[in-house]
C-alpha cells in the first residue's frame, strides 16, 4: 500500500477500512513542488495554499481544508483519492459502496450526504481541492498516462463499486493546471474551521467560459455543467438544505469572477 | 464543636434530607471586595507543571507489570447473546485474563445500547488486548430498539416516575393571560468528550486496592469500589493527582474501574482500563436529548400569569431524569406553574450529568419562550424579565440566601443598549441581532468537607485534603484562601490533594460545589493554624493575642510591631503547627442559588444558514469571587461549550438500528478556536452574607446555562426566525427561515388572493 502524507491512510488502517501488510513510502517516487503550471502530486496542501503561483481557487480550497497540522502532512495526490466521510461506510455497514445491496444513508441519517449522483450511493466526496481542480480543468499525469481530472472519478456501478478510474498500482505523479483569468472557492461547513464541506463551490473563469466544480454534494467531485443543472439535483430529505446553500453560493462565486 | 443537624443536601439539583454531623463555622466573613490574595487574579500554581508535561494524569500512570484491558462492546442497541466463545481470545498472544458476563456486574449478555460492555481482556499491551477481542466468537439475537422518547413514555418505558411540580392554578393562569405562547422546543444529545478519556489503573498492594482514576469524586469512587468488592473502604485508596476534564461524566467509578479491578484481582497485576475516543463517544454518558412542550401566558402589562411545561428527557438505557423543568419553577415570580418531567428509557447509551444537567436544556426552552412572549406583547425582553423578578423562592416560600440578579440585569443594560447599533450592521444576506437569557442554578455546596494545614519552621504552609482538581483551578483557589487567612504570599502555600490516603474527606467536584464546599473548610483550617501561630507569638513577644494578626508574611501588632513570621515558626525546629477545618452548615430555611444573564450578538447569513456568534457578555452572581482569572476562564469554557451545544454538536444515531454514527471528532463537531467569539465576563462579586465563612458559590456550571437561549434569541432578533431546535445547524437555520417566510406570505395571502 503506497503511503504519502499518511493523513488519510493511517486512520483508514486504524479503523480497519484498509488492510496493509506493507506500506511503501512514496516520497522518492512522487514529485513534490510547484513549477510553471505543474504540481507534483507529493506537494502538501500547506505548500499549495501559500504559493502565489497557484490559482486562487486551489489556494482557497487548500486553506479551507482540514487543520494546519493535517495540511502540513497531507499531499494533493492523496487528497484527490480520499475516501468518503459517510458514517455508514466508515462504520462498515454492508452498504452499496462496500459491495452491499443498498445505501444505508438514504433511509438513515444523511445530512452530510449527496444531492447529485446519489441514486445508488448517497455518500459525499470530501475533498475541497478536487472541486477546485475540476473547475480548473486540471490534467492528471500518472506513471502511465495523462487525462482530465474529471475522468479520474466515476460513480459506483453494480459491477464496480470503486469511485476512481485508476488502474491497480497506478500512481498519480503530477497535475497540470491551466491558468484561469479569475477563480474562487467558497465553502459552507458546520463550524468555521476544520470540517469537511457541506457544500464547496469552486469556480474558474477562462476568458468568457466559466467552469464550476462542487465539493461535498455527490459521491465524486461534481462538475456543474451550468447553473440550471442545480434544478436537476436529487436531494434527499436531509440534504435539501445543501441545494439551498449551493443556490446561494453559486451566484456569489460567479460575481467574484466578473472582471472588475 | 461538632453538631448533629438535619439538613438538605443538594447535588446537581437533587435534594436529599439527611442527618449530618457538622462543625460550627465560627469565622466571620472577610469584608467584601478584593483582598490581599483572595479576589486578586492568580495564575494557576500548577500551570508550569501542566505546560511542561510534568503533571501526572491517570493516563501517565505506568506501573511495573501493568496489563492493559480492552472491552468488547455490543455493536447492537438491543440484543441477546446467543453464543460467546472466548476460547480463541484466551489463547491469543499476550492475553493474561478474559472475563465475560457473569464475571462482573458491569458485563452483560443482554445489552440494551450500542457500546454496552460484554467482555474484557487483560493483555501485555493494549494492542494485544484489542487483537484478542477481535477473535471472540459472538452470535446475537437482535430485537428492534426503542429509540423514540415520546413512544417510550406512551408505552410506559421510563427510568423513573414522572415528576410533577405545581403551584397555583395553571388553567386559571392561562385564562387570565392577554397573550399566550405555546411552542415545542427540542434539544439534542451532546457528549462530554473530555480531553482525558475515562480511565482507571487498579493495582493491589498487599490487601489494599489502589485505584488511579480520572475522577470528580475520589471518596465516591472509594466507597463504591469498596462496596462492590466487599472491602472495608479504608482498604481502597483512590488517587487522582491531575485530571483532564469530566463535566459530570466522571462523578462515579464507571464500568472501566470495575473491569480493571476485577482483572487486577484475577491476575494479581496492575491493570489499566483506558477508553478510546470512540468509546468516549459511545459509552461514557451524555447530555440527554429533550422534547419540551411549553406554554407561557402574561397580561398586557407584562405580568407572567402562567408557565407550563411538559418535558420528555430521552434518558437512554439507564440513568436519571434531570430537572429540565427546574428553571421554569425557579426563575420567575409566576403564581401559576405546572411542570411535568418524564424520563424515557430507551435503547440508547445512558445519560450522565453534564454541566448543569437539565437546566441547560430547560433554560433553552424557557428563555426562548419568554422572548417569544415578550415579542407578542411588544415588550422589551430585558424589561419583561425584570418585571417578573422573583424576590423569594416561590417553590416553597423560602428567602434566597443572596440574589443579585437585578444587579446583573442593571449591568446588562449598557450592553443591551448596543442592539440598535448591532442590528444596523446588517448588510446583504448578513443579518445582525442581539438576544439575552437569564440563568438560575444551584451551586451552594455543603458539608461535610475537611481540610488540614501544616506549617513548618520555614513558614511555608501546606494544605492537605483529599479533594480533586478536575482542571478548574481548585488547587490555586484553595492556596489563595489559605494564603489570605495566614497572611502569607501565595507562593508560600502548597496544596496537596488527589489521594484518599493522605488527606481527609472532601466534597465531590460536581454541581458547582468545589469552592463553596471546600473553600470554607480550607479557610477554617488556616484559621486554626493562624490561631496557634498567634498564641505562640503572643507568648514570644509578651503581647495579648487579640492585638496580633498575620499580614504579608509578618506577625503584626496593633501598636505597629512587625516580625517576619519565620521568627515564630523558626522556634518550631522539627515541630509543626497543624490546623484542621471543616465546612460548616448551610443557612437553614434559605435557598442558595446562583444567577446570571448573558447577552449574545450574532450574525446570520440568511441565504446559507451560517450563524456566527460575534460577542457574548456574561454577567453572573456567584457570591465572592476567589480568583477572577480562574473565574473568567470558567466562564469562557462554559460559553465555548455552550456554543458547541447551540450550533454544531450532536450525537447522531442510525434511526433503524440505534447504532451511534458520530464516534469520532471529525463527525462529532466540537467548536474550534475559530468559533470562539469575543467574550466579556463580569462578576457581581458580592459575598453571600449567609453562606459559610466565604460567601462564595460555585461557577462551574452557571456560564453554560443561558448561552444557547441567548444565541437563539439573538437569531430571532436578527432574522425573525423562531429557532426552537438544537443544534441550530445550517439545515435548522434554513428551515426556520423558510417557515418564517411562509408564515408571513400566508399572512399576506388573504389580502391579495381574489375571492372565489
Amino acid at each position: 500500500m503506497p503511503l504519502a502524507g499518511g493523513t488519510e491512510l493511517v486512520p483508514l488502517i486504524h479503523d480497519g477500512l484498509v488492510e496493509a501488510d506493507t506500506l511503501v513510502e512514496l516520497r522518492q517516487a512522487v514529485p513534490r513542488g510547484i513549477s510553471a503550471g505543474r504540481i507534483g502530486a507529493g506537494t502538501t496542501l500547506a505548500e499549495l495554499e501559500a504559493d502565489p503561483h497557484i490559482p486562487q481557487v486551489l489556494r482557497e480550497a487548500c486553506e479551507g481544508a482540514a487543520s494546519p497540522q493535517l495540511r502540513s502532512m497531507g499531499t494533493i495526490g492523496g487528497n484527490l483519492l480520499q475516501a468518503t466521510r459517510c458514517w455508514y461506510w466508515r462504520l462498515k455497514f454492508p452498504c452499496y459502496l462496500h459491495g452491499g445491496e443498498r445505501c444505508h444513508a438514504r433511509q438513515g441519517i444523511h445530512r452530510e450526504h449527496a444531492i447529485f449522483g446519489n441514486e445508488r450511493c448517497a455518500s459525499a466526496h470530501p475533498s475541497d481541492p478536487a472541486a477546485a481542480l475540476l473547475a480548473l480543468s486540471a490534467t492528471v499525469v500518472t506513471d502511465r498516462r495523462a487525462f482530465p481530472l474529471a475522468e479520474l472519478y466515476r460513480l459506483p456501478t453494480d459491477d464496480d463499486r470503486g469511485l476512481t478510474a485508476l488502474e491497480p498500482g497506478e500512481l498519480i505523479l503530477e497535475l497540470e493546471l491551466p491558468r484561469p483569468d479569475a477563480s474562487v472557492y467558497l465553502k459552507a461547513m458546520d463550524r468555521r474551521k476544520w470540517a469537511f464541506p457541506l457544500v464547496g463551490v469552486a469556480a474558474a473563469r477562462f476568458g468568457a467560459a466559466t467552469r464550476i466544480g462542487l465539493a461535498g454534494v455527490a459521491p465524486i467531485p461534481w462538475l456543474l455543467e451550468s447553473e440550471q443543472e442545480l434544478d436537476r439535483a436529487t436531494p434527499l430529505p436531509g440534504t435539501a438544505y445543501k441545494l439551498d446553500i449551493a443556490r446561494a453560493l453559486l451566484p456569489r462565486a460567479l460575481a467574484a469572477l466578473r472582471p472588475a | 464543636m461538632a453538631r448533629l443537624i438535619r439538613t438538605e443536601k443538594e447535588v446537581e439539583g437533587n435534594y436529599t434530607e439527611q442527618w449530618i454531623v457538622v462543625d460550627e463555622d465560627a469565622l466571620d466573613q472577610w469584608p467584601a471586595g478584593a483582598l490581599q490574595t483572595v479576589g486578586q487574579p492568580a495564575a494557576r500554581i500548577d500551570g508550569l507543571q501542566r505546560a511542561r508535561g510534568q503533571a501526572v494524569y491517570t493516563a501517565d500512570i505506568q506501573l511495573p507489570g501493568m496489563l492493559h484491558a480492552a472491552v468488547l462492546r455490543s455493536p447492537h442497541a438491543r440484543a441477546r447473546l446467543t453464543r460467546l466463545d472466548l476460547t480463541r481470545t484466551r489463547a491469543a498472544p499476550g492475553v493474561r485474563e478474559v472475563i465475560g458476563p457473569g464475571d462482573s456486574h458491569v458485563l452483560s449478555d443482554e445489552p440494551g445500547y450500542h457500546g454496552a460492555p460484554v467482555a474484557a481482556v487483560a493483555a501485555d499491551t493494549f494492542r494485544a488486548a484489542g487483537a484478542a477481542l477481535a477473535l471472540a466468537d459472538v452470535d446475537w439475537e437482535l430485537s428492534a430498539p426503542l429509540l423514540d422518547p415520546d413512544l417510550a413514555i406512551a408505552q410506559g418505558s421510563c427510568v423513573s416516575d414522572a415528576r410533577i411540580a405545581e403551584r397555583g392554578d395553571i388553567e386559571r393562569g392561562l385564562s387570565e393571560a392577554d397573550a399566550v405562547v405555546e411552542a415545542e422546543y427540542t434539544t439534542q444529545t451532546v457528549l462530554h468528550n473530555s480531553l482525558e478519556p475515562h480511565q482507571a489503573v487498579c493495582a493491589w498492594e498487599g490487601d489494599t486496592l489502589t485505584v488511579y482514576i480520572s475522577t470528580q469524586f475520589i471518596w465516591g469512587v472509594r466507597d463504591s469500589v469498596a462496596e462492590q468488592l466487599g472491602l472495608p473502604p479504608d482498604k481502597v485508596r483512590v488517587v487522582c493527582e491531575y485530571m483532564g476534564g469530566g463535566f459530570g461524566s466522571k462523578n462515579g467509578p464507571g464500568e472501566y474501574t470495575y473491569i480493571a479491578a476485577e482483572l487486577a484481582r484475577r491476575t494479581g497485576r496492575p491493570v489499566r482500563c483506558a477508553l478510546t475516543r470512540r468509546e468516549e463517544n459511545l459509552a461514557t454518558g451524555n447530555r440527554n436529548a429533550t422534547v419540551q412542550r411549553l406554554a407561557a401566558g402574561a397580561r398586557s402589562d407584562g405580568t407572567l400569569t402562567a408557565l407550563r411545561g411538559e418535558f420528555v428527557n430521552a434518558i437512554g438505557f439507564k440513568g436519571w431524569s434531570p430537572s429540565t423543568g427546574g428553571p421554569m419553577e425557579l426563575l420567575y415570580a409566576c403564581d401559576n406553574v405546572r411542570v411535568v418531567e418524564h424520563g424515557a428509557k430507551l435503547n440508547t447509551p445512558p445519560n450522565a450529568a453534564f454541566r448543569a444537567p437539565g437546566f441547560v436544556e430547560g433554560t433553552f426552552g424557557l428563555e426562548c419562550l419568554i422572548d417569544e412572549l415578550a415579542a407578542k406583547l411588544e415588550l422589551d425582553p430585558l424589561e419583561f424579565r425584570m418585571r417578573n423578578y422573583a424576590h423569594s423562592d416561590l417553590v416553597d416560600g423560602r428567602p434566597f440566601s443572596s440574589k443579585n440578579l437585578l444587579e446583573c440585569y442593571r449591568r446588562a443594560e449598557p450592553h443591551w443598549a448596543r442592539r440598535e447599533e448591532v442590528r444596523a450592521r446588517s448588510a446583504g444576506p448578513w443579518k445582525h441581532g442581539m438576544g439575552l437569557a437569564s440563568q438560575v442554578w444551584y451551586g451552594g455546596g455543603g458539608p461535610p468537607s475537611y481540610a488540614w494545614i501544616r506549617i513548618g519552621a520555614d513558614a511555608r504552609a501546606q494544605v492537605v485534603t483529599a479533594m480533586q482538581d478536575i482542571g478548574t483551578g481548585s488547587r490555586t483557589a484553595m492556596a489563595q484562601i489559605a494564603a489570605e487567612e495566614l497572611g502569607l504570599p501565595l507562593e508560600r502555600v502548597e496544596v496537596s490533594l488527589g489521594d484518599s490516603a493522605r488527606g481527609p474527606f472532601a466534597s465531590i467536584s460536581a454541581g458547582s460545589s468545589t469552592i463553596p464546599s471546600m473553600g470554607p473548610a480550607v479557610r477554617a483550617a488556616a484559621a486554626d493554624a493562624k490561631r496557634q501561630l498567634i498564641e505562640i507569638a503572643a507568648q514570644r513577644y509578651h503581647l495579648e493575642e487579640r492585638v496580633l494578626s498575620l499580614r504579608n508574611g509578618h506577625i503584626v501588632s496593633a501598636d505597629g510591631g512587625s516580625w517576619p513570621i519565620e521568627e515564630i515558626t523558626g522556634l518550631l525546629d522539627e515541630g509543626q503547627i497543624l490546623g484542621k477545618g471543616a465546612r460548616g452548615p448551610n443557612p437553614t430555611g434559605m435557598r442558595t442559588l446562583t444567577f446570571g444573564v448573558q447577552l449574545a450578538e450574532v450574525a446570520v447569513d440568511v441565504e446559507t444558514g451560517e450563524v456566527r456568534v460575534d460577542r457574548i457578555v456574561a454577567i453572573h452572581d456567584v457570591g465572592r469571587v476567589i480568583n477572577p482569572l480562574g473565574a473568567s476562564s470558567q466562564v469562557e469554557g462554559g460559553i465555548i461549550q455552550g456554543i458547541g451545544h447551540t450550533l454544531s454538536e450532536e450525537r447522531l444515531l442510525d434511526p433503524h438500528t440505534g447504532v451511534v454514527l458520530t464516534q469520532t471528532l471529525d463527525a462529532y463537531k466540537l467548536p474550534t478556536i475559530a468559533d470562539v467569539p469575543e467574550i466579556v465576563t463580569e462578576l457581581v462579586d458580592v459575598p453571600d452574607a449567609h453562606l459559610t465563612n466565604l460567601g462564595s458559590k460555585g461557577l462551574g456550571e452557571p456560564p453554560i446555562i443561558p448561552t444557547s437561549a441567548a444565541i437563539a434569541n439573538a437569531i430571532r432578533d436578527a432574522t425573525g426566525a423562531d429557532v426552537r431546535s438544537l443544534p441550530i445547524s445550517r439545515e435548522e437555520m434554513l428551515r426556520a427561515l423558510r417557515e418564517t417566510r411562509e408564515r408571513s406570505s400566508r399572512r399576506a395571502e388573504p389580502v391579495e388572493a381574489p375571492a372565489s
